[in-house]
């Protein structure tokens, strides 16, 4: 089966800086979205996480869930 | 949402890739390519209606025989030239008669400016295809920034 898992903004201002607003991804697996962009375009100058961040990834939450 | 990044671009290209990123940003600004080849390095001698400026962070990766590369584009009777300088970097003169040093280094600016926007845009669009991500949707705003909406998808 097919799903939309992630989805990003992708904004490249008329200079060339890129505002990258990731979304759907949880935990590291958001850092390794930052880091391929990094090799993409160059260095990160900002970095601001919201809450969702700080969430466990889905997998993770589904083994815990198992456990009860 | 999960995280907001600001990413400030470096240029690092071989000829090829720099050059059409300068002919897609002076075709998107109104400028003519006027020329493109490989000559010998000229003497630049610093003349009155004449700047020369570099694109910070910028590499232009070439071997031996692609260091003479130039291209050439104008509009309103002020040429601009690009070339790779002697450390390598992306440098661009600015030429027009009758125009002061700092109309002709607006000029300048605006275009170098609109070349990053151009070969990062082109960057990113190779690297989503080739990642096999999907662009949901593409817009430029009146700003000239370009805006994409890109889809992961999962099995």
């Amino acid at each position: 089966m097919t799903m939309a898992a992630r989805e990003f903004d992708i904004t490249i201002q008329p200079n060339g800086e890129v505002e990258l607003h990731i979304k759907g991804h949880k935990g590291p697996g958001c850092l390794e979205v930052v880091k391929l962009f990094e090799q993409i375009v160059g260095e990160l100058k900002s970095q601001q996480q919201t809450n969702e961040f700080y969430e466990p990834e889905e997998q993770v939450r589904y083994n815990i869930d198992q456990r009860r | 949402m999960s995280a907001i990044c600001i990413l400030a671009p470096v240029v690092i290209a071989g000829w090829p890739v720099f050059s059409a990123a300068v002919s897609a940003a002076a075709a998107a600004l109104g400028y003519q390519v006027v020329s493109e080849a490989a000559r010998a390095t000229d003497v630049v001698v610093k003349q009155k209606g004449m700047v020369e400026l570099d694109i910070e962070r910028s590499e232009v990766v070439t071997g031996k025989l692609g260091r003479d590369q130039r291209i050439s584009v104008t509009r309103e009777g002020v040429t601009v030239t690009f070339s790779r300088s002697a450390r390598g970097k992306a440098t661009l003169c600015v030429t027009g008669q009758g125009r002061s040093d700092e109309a002709l280094r607006a000029f300048g600016e605006e275009l170098s400016r609109a070349v990053v926007q151009q070969y990062v845009y082109q960057r990113l669009l190779e690297e989503i295809r080739a990642r096999g991500f999907v662009i949901a949707a593409q817009e430029t705003s009146e700003d000239r920034s370009i805006r994409l909406t890109v889809r992961q998808w999962e099995t």
